[in-house]
C-alpha cells in the first residue's frame, strides 16, 4: 500500500514536470505581414534639445509603425495569454536592459516577467525623464540628468503594455509588456519572432501592436516541441 | 499727505503690475499643460537637483512656469509687507495675507501635482486658485486705485438705486458664472471629460454676459469707464467663443502626432488666459458697481 503511494507520487511529479521541463518544450516562430498601404513615418523635429538633434545626422522618424521592407510589421508584441494558467515562472534575477540612445528609447518594444529588473540606462549627454504610465502596477516618473546613468526599476503586476514616455522630448515614447512568464518574443527588421522554450501544450496567442490593437490566435505545441503562426495587421 | 498719497499710487501701480505678471504666470501654467511637460521635471522644488536646469525641450515650460511663478512669490510678499506698513484699511491688510497664503499653498498644489503624478484633483484646485488669486489682486487694485480709495466716488450716479442695485447684482452673479465656467474648463484641461458641461456653461456665460452687458448700455448716466470696460467685455467674449471652438476642433477633432500642434498649444493657451481676463474684468465691474451702493 505505502509502496504504490510512492509509485503514484513519482508518477505525478513526472506528469508535472513534463508539463514545465524545457526537455518537454519547443519554440513558437512565427511572422507579422502588413497589408494594404503603409503610412508616412512622422518626421521627429528635435530642434527643442540640441544635444538631440546633434545625434542624428538625417532625419529622424517616428517609430509607431515601421513597416519593413519586406512587408512585414516590426514592434509587435507576442505573447502566451492563455494556457499557462497555474504554473509559476521565477522572475530572472538578470536584468533587461532599456536605453535612452539619441533621444530614442532602445528598444522600443520589450517583454519583461513580473519582478525581474529593468535596468534605464541614459546614454545621452542631456536630460531624460522616464516616466511610466503603468496601471497595474505602481506608476513612476524617474530624473535622469546625467549621462551614463543607471536606474533599475521591477514591476509588481502583469500589463500589456505599459507605457514609458519621456516628457522633456514628447517623441520619446516605448511600450513594456509585463507577463508572468517569459513566453513573449517581438517582431524584429524581418517581422519574425520567436517565442522560446514553450511546453508542450495548447496556448492563445496575442499579437499587440501600438497603433493596430490585437489579434489572437491558438497555437498548439507538440511533443516534437515546435509550431508556428502567422499574424497579419492591415494599414 | 501728498507724500502719503504718492506712496498709495506707487502701491497701486505695484499691485497692477503684480496682477499683470500673474496673468503671465496663468498663461505659462496654461502652456505647460498644453505642451503637456507637467512631469518633465520630475522633481520639486528643485528641478533636477537644480535651481536652474539646462532649459531644453518642455523643461523650457516647465522650469519657466516655476520661474515666473517664484517671481510672483516674491513680489506678493513685498506686496504683503508694503500694504502692512502703508495701508491704513485693515480689511485690505487682512485680504493681502490671505493673498500670501493663496500663493504659499499655490506652490505646495504645485509641488504635489509633480510628485503625485498629476492627479486631477489637485491639478484642477492649482487651475482654480492661480484664477482666485488674480481676481484678489484685481480687487486689491481697484481698491488701491485712486477711485478705489475714494469713499463718494461712484460709477453709477445717473442711475437710481433699485437699477443701480439690479445691475451690480447681475455682474456678482456674471462673475459667479464664469468662476464656475473657469472650474469646468480646469477639469477638460486636466481630464479630458467634462466637455459638454463646458459648453453649456460657455452658453449660460455668453447669453449672461451679453445680457449684462446691454443693460450697462441701456443705463444711459454711467461712469465712461465702465461703459468702456463692459464694451471691452463683450468683445473679449466673442473672441473667446472663436478660440473655444478652435481648440476644441484642434483637441478633439484632429488626429494627434507624438505632440501637439503649435496651433492647438496657442489657441488652448490662449482661451484659458483670456478666461481669466473675462473673470477679472467681471469682477472689477461688479466691484465698481458695488461702491456707492450703500449711499442711496
Amino acid at each position: 500500500m505505502k509502496t504504490n503511494k510512492i509509485l503514484a507520487a513519482i508518477f505525478t511529479s513526472t506528469l508535472l514536470l513534463w508539463g514545465v521541463s524545457p526537455a518537454f518544450a519547443g519554440d513558437v516562430t512565427g511572422s507579422v505581414s502588413f497589408t494594404g498601404t503603409a503610412p508616412a513615418q512622422e518626421t521627429l523635429n528635435m530642434g527643442a534639445d540640441p544635444t538631440c538633434a546633434s545625434a542624428h545626422s538625417g532625419p529622424v522618424y517616428s517609430e509607431s509603425v515601421v513597416v519593413n521592407d519586406n512587408g512585414t510589421l516590426k514592434n509587435v508584441f507576442v505573447y502566451v495569454k492563455q494556457g499557462l494558467e497555474g504554473q509559476n515562472f521565477p522572475a530572472p534575477k538578470e536584468a533587461v536592459a532599456f536605453d535612452q540612445s539619441g533621444c530614442h528609447y532602445t528598444p522600443h518594444v520589450l517583454g519583461v516577467q513580473v519582478g525581474q529588473p529593468v535596468e534605464i540606462r541614459n546614454s545621452d549627454a542631456t536630460l531624460h525623464n522616464v516616466h511610466s504610465l503603468a496601471k497595474n502596477s505602481k506608476e513612476f516618473n524617474l530624473g535622469m540628468p546625467i549621462k551614463g546613468m543607471k536606474l533599475k526599476k521591477t514591476f509588481d503586476k502583469e500589463e500589456v503594455m505599459v507605457k514609458v514616455k519621456c516628457d522633456v522630448h514628447p517623441w520619446m515614447n516605448a511600450y513594456i509588456g509585463v507577463l508572468t512568464h517569459p513566453f513573449y518574443g517581438i517582431s524584429g527588421d524581418d517581422g519574425s519572432f520567436m517565442i522560446k522554450g514553450l511546453p508542450a501544450g495548447t496556448y492563445t496567442l496575442e499579437a499587440w501592436h501600438e497603433t493596430y490593437g490585437t489579434q489572437t490566435q491558438e497555437v498548439t505545441v507538440g511533443a516534437d516541441g515546435s509550431a508556428e503562426v502567422s499574424f497579419s495587421f492591415a494599414g | 499727505m501728498q507724500q502719503s498719497e504718492n506712496k498709495k499710487s506707487g502701491l497701486y501701480f505695484f499691485t497692477f503690475f503684480l496682477a499683470g505678471l500673474t496673468l503671465l504666470l496663468i498663461m505659462a501654467g496654461g502652456l505647460v499643460t498644453s505642451h503637456e511637460a507637467g512631469l518633465s521635471v520630475p522633481d520639486w522644488p528643485k528641478s533636477y537637483g537644480q535651481w536652474m536646469p539646462p532649459m531644453v525641450g518642455n523643461v523650457f515650460w516647465e522650469h519657466g512656469h516655476r520661474m515666473i511663478a517664484g517671481s510672483v512669490g516674491i513680489l506678493t510678499l513685498v506686496l504683503t509687507l508694503w500694504i502692512q506698513l502703508k495701508e491704513t484699511r485693515v480689511w485690505i491688510k487682512k485680504i493681502m495675507w490671505f493673498g500670501m497664503l493663496a500663493v504659499v499653498l499655490q506652490a505646495v498644489l504645485g509641488g504635489l501635482t509633480v510628485i503625485y503624478l498629476l492627479p486631477p484633483p489637485i491639478s484642477i484646485s492649482h487651475a482654480c486658485l492661480a484664477q482666485t488669486f488674480f481676481c484678489l489682486l484685481v480687487a486689491l487694485a481697484f481698491y488701491l486705485s485712486p477711485q478705489g480709495i475714494d469713499v463718494h466716488f461712484n460709477y453709477a450716479t445717473g442711475l437710481d438705486s433699485e437699477n443701480h442695485r439690479k445691475l451690480y447684482r447681475l455682474f456678482l452673479v456674471n462673475t459667479g458664472i464664469i468662476y464656475a465656467q473657469l472650474i469646468l474648463g480646469a477639469t477638460v484641461r486636466h481630464t479630458g471629460e467634462a466637455v459638454s458641461f463646458h459648453i453649456l456653461g460657455a452658453t449660460l456665460v455668453v447669453l449672461h454676459s451679453f445680457l449684462a452687458i446691454s443693460r450697462v448700455s441701456k443705463a444711459g448716466q454711467i461712469h465712461p469707464f465702465v461703459f468702456r470696460v463692459s464694451m471691452g467685455l463683450g468683445l473679449v467674449i466673442i473672441l473667446q467663443i472663436f478660440l473655444g471652438i478652435s481648440a476644441l476642433v484642434y483637441t478633439k477633432g484632429l488626429p494627434r502626432g507624438y505632440a501637439p500642434l503649435p496651433a492647438e498649444v496657442l489657441l488652448t493657451s490662449a482661451h484659458q488666459t483670456l478666461g481669466a481676463a473675462i473673470l477679472g474684468a467681471s469682477l472689477l465691474l461688479t466691484l465698481m458697481l458695488a461702491k456707492g451702493l450703500d449711499k442711496k
